[in-house]
C-alpha cells in the first residue's frame, strides 16, 4: 500500500476516533469480569457484577430514579421546547436569532454555575431531593436540543400546506393538530430522545440537587467510585452506555424515515 | 347540496409592504360564477389581491366582499373559499382521499357524506380509483388535479388559484388549462385566478385583468382586450403587438391619425380615450394584421429581414426604412416572402389602435 496523503488523512482521523471512543468502550468487556477488580482484558468473563448490580437495591433504586427523571425531563422539555420552536417561528428574525441564544445558554454557562443557583432557588422551594426537582433542573440542558430539532422540522414544513388548510376551514388548532404536528413528528421524537439522554446521564445538577429518594444513576456512579473501585461501576457504566445507544440508533432511524419521505416528496 | 356560487368584490383595496405600494387602490367586482384572470408580470400585485381575497394578507384600506357579505377581517377559514396554488401543498402525510375529504372533515360532514363527495370529487377530475394512494406516487399533473379536487369538493362560494400550473410542464399544462376550463363550465364556481401566462389567461377566462405596479390596467374580455388595448403595455404584454410611435394629428369620434415618428407616413385607426390631437401615442397593430399590398397599392415600404419557420406559421421580421422592426405571421403559402426583398406593407384599418404612450413604455415584449 502506497503512504499517500489520503492514506495518512484516514489512518490519523481513525486514530482519532479510537482515542474518543474506546475509552468507552472499554466498561463493556470490564463489566464482564469475573475477578474483584476491574482489569482489561478480563481473565474469566463472568455475568457475576451484573448479578451483584441487580441484587442491590440501591442501584436498582438509582436506576428506576434515572428513568423517572429521564422521562419526567423528556416530557417536560418536549411540551415546553415545541411551544418555543413554534413562537420562535412566528417572530421576526432578529428577535428570534436573540430569543433563540437565551433558550440555548443553559448549554454555554457553565453547569457548575447553573447547578449552584438551582440549588439555591430548589431549596427553599422544597424541590431539592425530590424527582420533580431533578427533572426540572435537567430540562434546562434538554430544552435547547427539543427547540433546536423541533425548529429544524418545522421550517421543513411547507408554509402554503397550513395555508390549504386555514382556507380548507381549519381552525388553527385544528390546523397544528392535523397538518403541523403529523410532519414534525421526527423532530419531536429526535428532541425527545435527546432530551432523555441529556438528562438520564447527567451528574452535575444532579449531585447538588440529589437526595437520599431521588438519587440517579450517575450520581450512585460518582458515589460509589469515591470509595471503591468496584466492577460493579462497569455493569452501572454499561447500562447507562446501552440505553443511551439504543435512544440514538432510534432517532437515527426515525431521521432517516424523514429524509426518506422528503426525498420522495421532492421527486 | 350545490352551495351557491357567489360575487366576489374589491372596493377601493389598497395595500403596502413597507414603503413599497404592492396595491393602489383598486375596484374589482367579479360577479357570481365568473372566471376573472389577473395577468401580470410578477411584483404587479396580482398575488397580493389573490391573498387578500384569502384573508392571508390584511389591506391597509378598502372593503372586500363575498356575496352580500362584507369579509375584509374575516380569517380565510371564515371565507367559505377554496384554494389551488402552484406549490399544490398537499398534505403529504395523507393520502389522496384524506386530502380532498379534509375541507368536508373540518366541516363535520358525515363519513359516508364524505365517501360519496370525495369519490365524485376524484370522478371530476378523471383519478377514479386513487383514493388510497399516497401523494408521493402522484406525478405533478395528478397532484395538482388533486388540489383541484380538494379545492372544489367543498363547493366554495369563490375559488382562488395561484398560478396553479406554474410547476408543470407545457405539454401537462395545456390539458389542466382545458380541464380547469370544463369544471368550470360543468360547475360555475366564481373564480379569481392569478398567472403571468396570457395564453392561459385567453383560454380559460370570461375577463382578463391586466395588472402592472399594483393597478389594474384594463379589464375585460379576452378578445376586447386583444382587440382594444388601452395602452401599448397591455397591448404589448396580451399577445403579440407591433408598435409605432407618433405624434396624433387630429382625432375624432373614436378615430385618430398618427404622424408615426422617422416615417414618412400617417396611420390612421380605432383610438383609445386619452388620445388627443398634438400628443405622443402609439400605432398598434397585430402582426397577424400584417400584410403584403399588392403590386401598385399604397403601402408602408419594407424590406424581409428575416423568415422563420414556427411550424403551423410564418413569421416574418420586415425593416422598416425608419430602421425599426415589423412583424408579420402568416400561414406558409406559396408566396412566402424571401429574406432581402423589397414589399410594402399594408392593414386594414380597422386592425389599428392608436394608444396613448403610458409613463413607462414597454416595447420590448415583442418576440417571433
Amino acid at each position: 500500500m502506497r503512504l499517500g496523503p489520503a492514506t495518512l488523512a484516514n489512518v490519523a482521523g481513525s486514530v482519532v476516533l479510537a482515542f474518543l471512543v474506546l475509552p468507552i468502550l472499554a466498561v463493556v468487556p470490564a463489566s464482564f469480569n469475573h475477578a474483584s477488580f476491574i482489569r482489561l482484558p478480563p481473565d474469566t468473563w463472568s455475568l457475576r457484577w451484573y448479578q451483584a448490580f441487580l441484587n442491590d437495591p440501591e442501584w436498582l433504586r438509582a436506576l428506576i430514579a434515572s428513568t423517572r427523571v429521564a422521562l419526567l425531563a423528556m416530557v417536560i422539555s418536549v411540551l415546553f421546547g415545541t411551544l418555543a420552536a413554534l413562537g420562535l417561528e412566528r417572530v421576526p428574525a432578529r428577535a428570534r436569532r436573540a430569543l433563540l441564544a437565551i433558550v440555548i445558554s443553559p448549554l454555554i454557562v457553565p453547569v457548575i454555575m447553573t447547578s449552584i443557583a438551582l440549588y439555591y432557588v430548589m431549596r427553599p422551594l422544597g424541590l431539592h431531593g425530590t424527582i420533580l426537582g431533578l427533572a426540572l433542573g435537567h430540562t434546562l440542558l434538554a430544552v435547547p436540543f427539543v427547540v433546536v430539532n423541533v425548529g429544524i422540522s418545522l421550517r421543513g414544513v411547507d408554509p402554503y400546506c397550513v395555508r390549504a388548510a386555514e382556507g380548507l376551514g381549519a381552525s388553527p388548532w385544528r390546523v397544528f393538530r392535523t397538518v403541523t404536528l403529523p410532519l414534525i413528528v421526527p423532530g419531536l421524537a429526535g428532541g425527545a430522545a435527546f432530551a432523555f439522554v441529556t438528562s438520564f446521564d447527567e451528574v452535575v445538577i444532579s449531585i447538588f440537587l440529589a437526595g437520599v429518594q431521588a438519587k440517579t444513576l450517575p450520581v450512585k456512579l460518582w458515589e460509589t467510585i469515591r470509595v471503591e473501585f468496584t466492577p460493579v461501576t462497569a455493569v452501572a457504566s454499561t447500562i447507562l452506555l446501552a440505553i443511551t445507544l439504543v435512544l440514538f440508533v432510534m432517532v437515527k432511524t426515525a431521521m432517516r424515515g424523514v429524509s426518506a419521505q422528503e426525498r420522495a416528496r421532492g421527486g | 347540496m350545490a352551495a351557491e356560487a357567489r360575487s366576489l368584490g374589491f372596493h377601493g383595496i389598497a395595500k403596502a409592504f413597507g414603503d413599497v405600494p404592492a396595491l393602489r387602490p383598486l375596484s374589482l367586482d367579479i360577479a357570481a360564477g365568473e372566471f376573472v384572470t389577473l395577468l401580470g408580470p410578477s411584483g404587479s400585485g396580482k398575488t397580493t389581491l389573490l391573498n387578500i381575497a384569502a384573508g392571508f394578507v390584511v389591506p391597509d384600506s378598502g372593503t372586500l366582499s363575498i356575496g352580500e357579505a362584507e369579509v375584509t377581517s374575516l380569517p380565510p377559514r371564515k371565507r367559505d373559499i377554496g384554494m389551488v396554488f402552484q406549490s399544490y401543498a398537499l398534505f403529504p402525510h395523507m393520502t389522496v382521499f384524506d386530502n380532498i375529504g379534509y375541507g368536508l372533515r373540518v366541516r363535520g360532514v358525515a363519513n359516508a357524506d364524505i365517501k360519496r363527495r370525495v369519490d365524485a370529487a376524484l370522478a371530476m377530475v378523471q383519478l377514479e380509483g386513487y383514493g388510497r394512494r399516497r401523494i408521493q406516487q402522484l406525478s405533478g399533473g395528478q397532484q395538482q388535479r388533486v388540489a383541484l379536487a380538494r379545492a372544489m369538493v367543498i363547493e366554495p362560494a369563490v375559488l382562488l388559484m395561484d398560478e396553479p400550473l406554474g410547476a408543470l410542464d407545457r405539454q401537462l399544462r395545456k390539458q389542466v388549462q382545458l380541464e380547469i376550463r370544463r369544471l368550470h363550465r360543468e360547475f360555475g364556481r366564481t373564480t379569481l385566478y392569478v398567472t403571468h401566462d396570457q395564453e392561459e389567461a385567453l383560454v380559460m377566462s370570461d375577463r382578463i385583468g391586466i395588472m402592472r405596479n399594483g393597478r389594474i390596467e384594463q379589464i375585460g374580455a379576452p378578445h376586447d382586450l386583444y382587440r382594444r388595448p388601452a395602452n401599448v403595455f397591455v397591448a404589448a404584454f396580451l399577445g403579440e403587438s407591433n408598435i409605432l410611435r407618433g405624434t396624433v394629428v387630429d382625432s375624432a369620434a373614436g378615430s385618430a391619425r398618427l404622424a408615426a415618428t422617422g416615417l414618412d407616413t400617417e396611420i390612421t385607426g380605432p383610438c383609445a380615450p386619452g388620445v388627443v390631437p398634438g400628443s405622443e401615442a402609439a400605432a398598434i397593430f397585430r402582426p397577424e394584421a400584417v400584410t403584403f399590398a399588392g403590386p401598385g397599392q399604397p403601402g408602408l415600404p419594407a424590406r424581409v429581414a428575416e423568415v422563420v419557420y414556427l411550424g403551423e406559421l410564418l413569421a416574418v421580421r420586415l425593416k422598416l426604412r425608419s430602421g425599426q422592426d415589423v412583424w408579420r405571421r402568416c400561414f406558409p403559402g406559396a408566396d412566402d416572402p424571401t429574406e432581402g426583398r423589397d414589399v410594402h406593407l399594408s392593414w386594414r384599418t380597422e386592425d389599428v389602435r392608436i394608444v396613448p404612450l403610458d409613463d413607462q413604455p414597454n416595447e420590448g415584449g415583442l418576440t417571433c
